[in-house]
């Protein structure tokens, strides 16, 4: 007898929910393509051929700015996700193949930053940027972001080569391959399916991140789209179909790309990494 | 205790079809063992008359009631699983006990039946602990112990000796024999063992892709088995096969031929068989045995020699180049490289016809 | 391990030390000078202050006691503990539990459309904490009228009230906000445990005779326990850092009237300054310091207490 549970009733909670996790955001997005006054009038109903404007658009989009912000995120997001990345792997290669003296201890003191935010030593980064004269620069933030991302990235990924077979590495060892080249043409190209949950758990956060932007970039120049937009929003607080686009487009980028990837990023997070 | 019966029983996921038409009778206090290899349906059979899969056409009968939409509790049955399937968190009493809080039972009556289950299976030691506690076996134990309390009409077994090991695999299988003979209850076991099947069984069921290849008694399936799969799938090593064609045929007899074996007369009454008529020719190894009067028999080279004390099976390259096992008996065996000749007496020649299907001696 | 005292004893010390400095050298390097050295830093700066002309000097645990007594600092201390007190359980008695209830719900077995619920459930998290913010603020505005429209229409607009811009209920407002957008990292973490459970474990159940709500709260509940102290613990940790939501929605005087002022907010205010006060590095390294050892007590009790009690159950 195959398991029917109260088919109706489980549908009603989930879809229930998922009505309320989808409709702020599709309210927003549909909204930002009326006018004015349909905006007010009837927020709840889509956009019609009479209703349809694109006046919010043009302005946040005429602001000269955006696209440096979004450039600034770009470069920020990835290339700390790069180093993470790469330092991560050979620190976890390193922590997990090698055990010496030292190697639990060190294994420890780099999980302590998993439980502890970074946030809290703002007041002396600041200060360290600055004398070092990287005072709102891209630099800084990639550098914060990736001493943030590494704990949790060592720890995802030691899990990951855990469970590559010993075989492989003593094979390797015995053909007489050096450490090095065993690590990055054996052992990298293995993780791959490790980078998903990383790149979750790391580059969301930081494209997403409104502290470090705040506190170590000052100029337009170096703000990333995060900081941005809530400039912006602050901004043009009254103005209702700019406020409406700058979101829309905020959200967009984000929805598109997590629903083409999100078979990839959630079967990286049920992955067992999370132990 | 109870009859199972299972009438026309259908099971397809889609398109795919699991289960073709199964009709099985199991008698009251019958130990019926499902057999086959992997992907035969059987334990998707098991798993049907447990009420954890359902039916896509057909019925379903236990006792008196049909059984084919009720939720497993309901069936008066009881499982052991592959992997035993104890809740980790609670203590081996718990886990015995678990079940029957649900019902309604009196605390009494629980205690009582626990306790007689825990000596039948040598269980009270244990009572207390968890099973991370326990070895492979004893968690075995347990969870047959978690079959017994419930006192069901049926007990269902879902390949519970796999993942012991083969000292132990020996051990539990002698228990559950004799836990049979104690009880009397209905059984029904799943395995892809054939040597479990042969000592459990009372009655084998073979199973090959969905359907039932043959069912009856072990030893009848060994004698007399009905068709190819069976033959090849019930002994171990394997029959050897042989292609043949009929050359001539007489009343009560055939001519068969072959590249592997001298041209041999075979006892049959079939008026169907017509010269020229192919034939699979299949003798078991054990059968081998040094020629004997005008049957069955071959000449070969014996390759290699595997001894095992007194037993020893020698692989042996027949007639034109055909691979095939021989059982030897005794202290001494050939040695690779030998000559050798190899015979069988008339009734241990199985005989099988294009389709695969048994050709019976004597008249048809 | 053998192995690798093997190749360890082989290799020249001199050439291993090399090859670990290659490999760990970076990321050490980076970790410890741009995340432990300035923890440290600021629990150090903490033990000074400044005066007028940007001397300091050292009065140990001074600041510490001026935060959590002195009239003009300890009331805004004290009321952004509280509030994030009060935050933190908002999200334990809202968000997990609801996080709980949808992972049970998803990994019910023949569910159809479960990948589209997950994905869609799961889609707040991936969001810009700016986004969410301003979207509610915008839903939940008197102005716009959608959420009273929507009340009204299933007769309960008699309920609603500017919650954002109400002192007694803006807190709550923002902390059912970010439940909101986070909900999904509980329903997913809960969701992969369960999903580790084995499906002989749930059938052995339904022999037994349990339905699916008593599967779900004596066989799976238990077996979950450790994923859900891990959620618990990870939830304290995130809620007393939280910062950005509040900011983005009522900025740094997180209102009305402080109501909604948590301990991020305020660290952010006392460090930085405002219209309101001046800058004061050495007072925010202390308030800094003070959240990091909330947060660290946090933490070991949850590593020492908690943690030891748990049993991780292997399949």
């Amino acid at each position: 007898m195959r398991l029917k549970p109260s088919s109706l009733g489980v549908h009603a909670v989930l879809g229930g929910y998922t009505l309320l996790a989808v409709l702020p955001i599709l309210l927003v997005i549909m909204n930002s393509f009326k006018n004015r006054n349909a905006i007010f009038g009837s927020p709840l109903s889509p956009p019609t051929a009479e209703t349809f404007s694109l006046i919010g658009y043009a302005k946040v989009l005429g602001n000269a700015h955006i696209g440096t912000y979004f450039m600034n995120s770009l470069i920020v997001t990835l290339g700390s996700m790069g180093l993470v990345l790469l330092f991560g792997a050979m620190a976890a290669w390193a922590l997990t193949e090698y055990k010496f003296r030292f190697s639990t201890a060190l294994a420890l003191f780099m999980s302590i930053g998993i439980m502890v935010p970074i946030r809290l030593g703002s007041v002396a980064i600041l200060t360290m940027m600055r004398k070092a004269g990287l005072n709102d620069t891209l630099t800084a933030l990639i550098l914060v972001y990736v001493a943030q991302g590494l704990p949790l990235a060592i720890f995802i990924l030691s899990e990951f080569i855990e469970q590559i077979p010993r075989d492989l590495r003593d094979a390797s060892r015995c053909d007489g391959v050096p450490e090095t080249r065993i690590f990055f043409e054996v052992i990298a190209p293995l993780l791959r399916p490790a980078i998903a949950t990383v790149a979750v758990f790391t580059m969301v956060p930081i494209w997403n991140d409104l502290w470090f932007p705040l506190i170590l970039t000052s100029s337009e120049s170096t703000h990333t789209i995060t900081l941005g937009v809530q400039q912006f929003l602050g901004q043009y607080i009254t103005d209702w179909n700019s406020v409406l686009a700058a979101l829309s487009l905020a959200i967009l980028p984000v929805v598109v790309i997590y629903v083409v990837f999100s078979r990839q990023l959630i079967s990286g997070l049920t992955s067992g990494a999370v132990k | 205790m109870a009859k199972v019966r299972i009438e026309k029983l259908n099971k397809a996921y889609g398109d795919a079809a699991i289960l073709r038409d199964i009709d099985l009778s199991v008698n009251d206090g019958e130990f019926v063992v499902l057999v086959g290899p992997s992907g035969c349906g059987k334990s998707t059979l098991l798993r049907m008359i447990a009420g954890l899969d359902g039916v896509t056409s057909g019925d379903i009968f236990i006792g008196e009631r049909r059984v084919t939409n009720l939720e497993p509790a309901q069936r008066k049955i009881a499982m052991v699983f592959q992997s035993y399937a104890l809740y980790p968190h609670m203590s081996v009493r718990k886990n015995m006990t678990f079940g029957l809080k649900f019902s309604g039972m009196a605390q009494a009556e629980m205690e009582r039946r626990v306790a007689e289950a825990a000596r039948m299976l040598r269980l009270e030691p244990l009572l207390e602990r968890r099973p991370r506690d326990l070895s492979g076996g004893q968690r075995q134990r347990v969870a047959i112990g978690r079959a017994i309390v419930r006192e069901p009409d049926v007990f269902l077994f879902d390949e519970p000796l796999s993942n012991l090991d083969a000292a132990l695999r020996v051990s539990t299988r002698v228990e559950i024999a004799k836990l049979h003979r104690t009880l009397g209850s209905t059984m029904i076991y799943v395995t892809h063992d054939q040597v479990e099947a042969m000592t459990l069984a009372d009655r084998i069921v073979v199973m090959n892709q969905g359907r039932i290849a043959q069912e009856g008694k072990p030893l009848d399936l060994y004698y007399a088995p009905a068709n190819l799969f069976v033959a090849g799938f019930i002994g171990s090593p394997a029959m050897n096969f042989f292609q043949a064609q009929v050359e001539s045929v007489a009343p009560g007899m055939i001519l068969l031929s072959g590249p592997d074996f001298a041209t041999f007369k075979a006892p049959v009454g079939d008026a169907r068989i017509a010269a020229g008529a192919k034939i699979t020719v299949g003798v078991r190894p054990e059968h081998l045995i040094a020629p004997a009067g005008s049957g069955f028999s071959l000449n070969g080279s014996v390759e290699l020699v595997e001894r095992l004390g007194e037993t020893s099976y020698a692989h042996v390259r027949a007639g034109a180049d055909h691979p095939l096992i021989a059982e030897i008996r005794g202290r001494s065996a050939p040695a690779a490289g030998d000559s050798i000749v190899l015979g069988a007496a008339d009734r241990d020649v199985h005989l099988f016809d294009a389709e695969g299907m048994r050709i019976s001696a004597g008249a048809a | 391990m053998a192995q690798t005292a093997h190749i360890v004893a082989a290799m020249p010390r001199s050439r291993f030390a090399l090859l670990m400095l290659l490999f760990l050298g970076p990321a050490i390097s980076i970790y410890a000078l741009f995340s432990i050295y300035p923890l440290i830093a600021t629990m150090a700066l903490s033990t000074f202050t400044g005066d007028a002309t940007g001397a300091y000097s050292f009065v140990g645990l001074a600041n510490f006691k001026t935060l959590m007594t002195d009239a003009v600092w300890s009331k805004p201390f004290w009321n952004a503990s509280l509030n994030n007190f009060i935050f933190f359980c908002v999200h334990m008695l809202v968000q997990n539990p609801v996080g709980i209830a949808l992972a049970g719900l998803l990994s019910l077995p023949n569910l159809k459309l479960r990948a589209t619920y997950r994905t869609l459930i799961f889609l707040p998290t991936m969001l810009s904490v700016v986004i969410v913010g301003f979207t509610w603020n915008l839903i939940l505005s008197p102005l716009w009228g959608v959420a009273e429209g929507l009340l009204k229409s299933v007769g309960l607009g008699s309920w609603f009230a500017p919650w954002l811009g109400l002192p007694s209920t803006a807190l709550v407002t923002l902390s059912l906000m970010s439940v909101w957008q986070f909900v999904g990292i509980p329903m997913m973490l809960i969701y992969a445990a369960l999903l580790n459970i084995p499906e002989e474990l749930v059938d052995a159940a339904r022999v037994d005779g349990l339905g699916h709500f008593r599967i779900f709260t004596h066989i799976k509940l238990p077996l979950i326990a450790p994923t859900i102290g891990i959620v618990s613990i990870l939830t304290f940790v995130a809620n007393f850092n939280a910062f950005d939501l509040i900011y983005s929605v009522k900025g740094a005087l997180a209102g009305p009237n402080f109501a909604s002022d948590i301990l991020g907010t305020f660290f952010y205010r006392t460090f930085f300054g405002n219209q309101l006060q001046v800058g004061d590095p050495t007072m925010g390294a202390t308030v800094a310091s003070v959240m990091f050892f909330v947060i660290l007590a946090g933490v070991c009790v949850y590593l020492f207490a908690v943690q030891r009690r748990m049993h991780r159950y292997a399949f």
